[in-house]
């Protein structure tokens, strides 16, 4: 049964993701020890460097998704079904950063469908709570890991579903933030097609660094970061970075 | 002791509490165990468990972390991998607890 990890990378004009791509790559690679697959664009396919055997989806990112004021190119993953040629496929954020084997396993399971709807926060040991900005368990899409199965494509057609009449999800389930965000999107169609009652989840927190945390020093088996004059670093646990400066270390 | 002291040693207590919270949650994921396709947790509840139902029969079913009945034909080999993930997440830990003791003194 084929199996690998599947990233979506697109560049904007204030970050150059393929610079965190890069790491995101060489860290699968090391530590899963899988086949990687990037969809991209043409743009940014041009700036990345060699990163040895990966495969190549070029597609014309959906644009006018913005975050904070600036562009983000979110809006492709619900494709992830349609775009994987794996059958147990895991499509990893390319701000997550696997220091350790953890995620492995996870392809040798046979569940449908497995995402986190828990987040750790790194720099003060708790975890982070979104559920005071909306009524639908946000779940985390940084790591979502499925298999070719009829289940898992309607799960992937809901969340189409739900990207179509976004701003009426927005409303219906009281959400604060109004540009699309892939973990609701997620969120509302995993309760959705549920039937309202719960799902299967992957059972660990993830581990992250929240954008306030500046990335000081990173390299192949862990980082540094500074927040409020204090330093903190993580070694051998994978990380989850939201400080996209981080491109820029 | 005075107010800078006081921020001093302040700091370096939370400094270790949250070094000593994300070891524990690298230990707790690090306890995530696929054992026939299925997701467990190789914590105590889990292997007292599964050593409890070894000793009553050679076949039995538990729960996986998302509540589906699993059915155990082999349950040495199953609390083997179990006890071996448990220690090996808790070693590790331990190892990165005795720095937390050395900076606390």
């Amino acid at each position: 049964m084929s199996k690998g990890v599947l990233l979506f990378c697109f560049d904007t004009l204030e970050t150059k993701y393929h610079k965190i791509l890069e790491r995101c790559v060489s860290l699968v690679k090391k530590n899963l020890g899988v086949p990687v697959t990037v969809v991209t664009d043409h743009k940014t396919y041009k700036k990345m460097a060699p990163m040895g055997f990966v495969n190549y989806k070029l597609i014309e990112p959906e644009r006018g998704n913005k975050f904070l004021g600036k562009d983000w190119h979110n809006c492709d993953r619900h494709m992830a079904y349609e775009l994987s040629p794996y059958e147990t496929t895991m499509v990893l954020d390319i701000d997550y950063f696997c220091y350790t084997d953890d995620l492995a396993q996870y392809f040798d399971t046979k569940y449908d469908f497995l995402v986190s709807d828990k987040a750790y926060d790194l720099s003060n040991g708790k975890i982070l709570d979104f559920g005071k900005y909306s009524i639908v368990t946000m779940v985390w899409a940084t790591v979502l890991v499925f298999r070719k199965t009829a289940k898992a494509k309607r799960i992937f057609d809901t969340v189409k579903y739900v990207k179509s009449y976004y701003p009426y999800f927005l409303d219906l389930y009281r959400i604060n933030s109004r540009n699309f965000r892939n973990d609701y999107a997620f969120g509302i169609a995993l309760q959705q097609i549920n039937g309202f009652i719960g799902y299967e989840k992957l059972p660990l927190a993830l581990p992250t660094l929240p954008r306030h945390c500046e990335i000081q020093q990173i390299n192949d088996s862990g980082l540094v970061w500074k927040h409020n004059d204090r330093v903190g670093s993580v070694a051998g646990q994978d990380v989850h970075v939201l400080n996209k400066e981080l491109a820029n270390v | 002791m005075d107010i800078s002291e006081l921020k001093k040693q302040s700091d370096l207590s939370y400094d270790i509490a949250v070094a000593k919270r994300n070891a524990l949650e690298r230990a707790h994921s690090r306890q995530v165990v696929a054992y026939r396709e299925h997701l467990f947790r190789a914590d105590p509840q889990t292997i007292c468990l599964v050593s409890t139902l070894k000793q009553q029969q050679q076949s039995f079913c538990i729960l996986d972390t998302n509540n589906n009945p699993v059915e155990i034909d082999d349950p040495e080999d199953f609390l083997s991998v179990l006890i071996s993930r448990n220690q090996e997440s808790l070693n590790a830990y331990s190892k990165i607890y005795k720095t937390f003791s050395k900076k606390a003194k």
